[in-house]
């Protein structure tokens, strides 16, 4: 068990330095930052124009653009990470010795989150200037907002872990990911269109369309990191304990059924492209 | 050191790997061989751990093998085919690396003197992406020694390289054999197998042929042996009262030379020598000329010969 340890500290160590040396890390942390300032500057502007802004937590919608992009980068990369270690055989040559699938995807799991975590380090400090330059505040909901993120990271990267193990290669690993983050969109997109129209102008066949999106929708859900991100972010609004501790434990719950998932799956699928 | 009992593999109802019997001593330079497709990257792949065999098991190490059995794996050091690297590293980080994982004590000096031995420490600090084949061959070896393993299993070690990096990987396969590692080697270079190996086992269609020592295969495969004498005057007639000897089979005069083809029931080399003494004839050289590894090899895979009797079709569990 120990040993097991030192070897997920060493492909921590390893893939962690790997990462922090590569740009698109940082470009896509800028990029968030990029999305937010043009959030910002239009909620100045709505000010000047307006002189009013009502809204309790007037940084929490940028902060949520952030956490998108943040999001989006750490699936994709977590998405490739197992199927390009695949791709180029180098996980052949790790499983030759000490290396098992939970080490593996435990090391994965661990340096994505931790660049996650890192990411909203430069977050919150992105945040914090820009509440003192515009005087929007930096609100104990917004605190909440950024702690929540680490678990809301934790759901996407497991999520994209998942992926990953069930992918040979990078290409069908990104191809994969888009397709499922593709029909999760879908469903939810003609859901909510059918949902705007009464029921008693739907066709027999819409109205089967619309339970049965439903039922779709309510099992996304559950399966979508990205729901897991609304959801979260809804529960800061909202202002209610209860419901902010739940959705963390639901996050630590969803990460661990799809880390163990990813382990299970990789040791099925094994090391060859 | 390895044996596997009935290891089978079946892709989609072809059996790669049918009911293979290996048995590697401890100590053994044992070369695996077979043609291409005979099944043999599909057992390395098993007793890697790599693939889950359809049936039969796997005992390495004197331990039933589980692909999660990390403990055993930690005394096995692999070389396989295809070598695979982290280009953006330099052989002395990806060597660090490696010593991190398998946790090896005093690493830099074992990296160093490594390094010194496969003839990389100019190289160290190149990156891998600029790495010749023959390079990161080298490198790969010393990657599979790093941890300093019980057992070696090499899959075609020295397929990309010059004859001067041959000679250096097999001198280092024969010092770590002679340091008391086991080999285990899978090669299509023949001649490099009978330099290097003490027992061989020879596939093919994913059934084990022959397993035994070189010369014992040799002898299975042939009843005769050919006897090459060159003698100090021209042999005129003087060879056809050879066949006064039960033993002789054929010869073939030509000038000063002479080969005599003899059964292999014993050595008679003596009543040769012998005979012509007695005709007044000086030997100036003999030597027995034997069947080559490639050979043997061709002889059983093309005309799928099994050489396993009975008794040693099937081991028994040590």
């Amino acid at each position: 068990m120990m040993k097991n340890g030192k070897v997920m500290k060493t492909l921590l160590k390893r893939d962690l330095l790997y990462a922090l040396y590569s740009w698109g890390y940082y470009g896509a942390i800028f990029a968030s930052f990029l999305a937010s300032s043009f959030l910002l500057k239009n909620f100045l502007d709505a000010i000047r124009e307006e002189d009013i802004l009502v809204s309790a937590f007037p940084l929490n919608y940028p902060l949520y653009i952030t956490l998108i992009v943040i999001s989006l980068y750490l699936v994709i990369m977590s998405a490739i990470s197992i199927s390009r270690e695949r791709e180029q055989g180098t996980l052949e040559v790790l499983f030759y010795g000490p290396v098992t699938p939970a080490s593996f995807l435990w090391s994965r799991y661990l340096k994505d989150l931790t660049l996650g975590i890192l990411a909203l380090a430069f977050t919150a400090l992105y945040f914090y200037v820009a509440s003192v330059l515009t005087n929007l505040g930096f609100t104990i909901g917004l605190a909440k907002a950024l702690i929540m993120g680490i678990f809301l990271i934790s759901c996407v990267v497991s999520f994209g872990l998942f992926i990953s193990s069930l992918t040979g290669r990078m290409r069908s690993s990104i191809i994969t990911l888009m397709a499922i983050l593709g029909a999760f969109l879908a469903i939810q997109f003609v859901y909510n269109m059918l949902l705007g129209i009464e029921k008693e102008s739907l066709s027999p066949s819409l109205l089967y369309l619309r339970q049965t999106t439903s039922y779709l929708f309510r099992g996304i859900n559950w399966i979508s990191p990205f729901a897991y991100l609304s959801r979260g972010l809804d529960s800061v609004i909202l202002e209610n304990r209860t419901l902010y501790v739940t959705h963390v434990l639901y996050c630590v719950i969803y990460s661990l059924v799809f880390v163990f998932l990813s382990i299970y799956t990789m040791g099925k699928r094994g090391v060859k492209a | 050191m390895i044996q596997t009992i009935g290891l089978t593999k079946e892709f989609n109802g072809f059996k790669a790997v049918d009911n293979l019997d290996l048995r590697v001593e401890k100590g053994d330079i044992y070369g695996f061989l077979g043609p291409n497709g005979a099944g043999k990257s599909t057992t390395i792949m098993m007793l890697l751990g790599l693939i889950p065999p359809t049936k039969g098991e796997i005992y390495l190490l004197g331990e039933p093998f589980h692909p999660r059995n990390v403990a055993v794996k930690r005394r096995i050091g692999v070389v396989a085919e295809n070598q695979y690297f982290y280009k953006e590293m330099t052989a002395q980080e990806y060597l660090i690396f490696f010593a991190e994982l398998y946790q090896v004590p005093n690493s830099q000096k074992r990296i160093d003197s490594l390094l010194e031995a496969v003839g990389l420490s100019n190289d160290r600090n190149k990156k891998l992406g600029a790495y010749s084949k023959g390079m990161q061959q080298k490198l790969a070896f010393a990657r599979a020694l790093l941890h300093d393993p019980e057992l070696l299993i090499l899959d075609e070690p020295v397929a990309n390289l010059d004859p001067t990096s041959i000679k250096q990987i097999r001198d280092l396969i024969e010092e770590e054999n002679r340091l008391g590692r086991t080999v285990f080697v899978s090669s299509h270079l023949l001649s490099e197998v009978e330099r290097l190996c003490k027992k061989v086992a020879i596939i093919n269609r994913g059934k084990l042929l022959a397993e035994d020592t070189m010369e014992n295969i040799k002898r299975k495969l042939t009843d005769t042996i050919l006897l090459e004498i060159e003698l100090n005057r021209e042999i005129s007639e003087v060879g056809k009262e050879l066949t006064q000897f039960p033993f002789v089979k054929n010869w073939h005069a030509e000038g000063h030379r002479i080969e005599v083809e003899l059964e292999t029931d014993r050595d008679h080399r003596g009543e040769i020598s012998r005979f012509f003494y007695e005709k007044g004839f000086l030997i100036l050289a003999m030597k027995t000329k034997e069947m080559s590894l490639e050979e043997a090899f061709i002889t059983i895979t093309q005309q799928n010969v099994s050489l396993l009797t009975r008794g040693e079709d099937t081991h028994e569990k040590k």
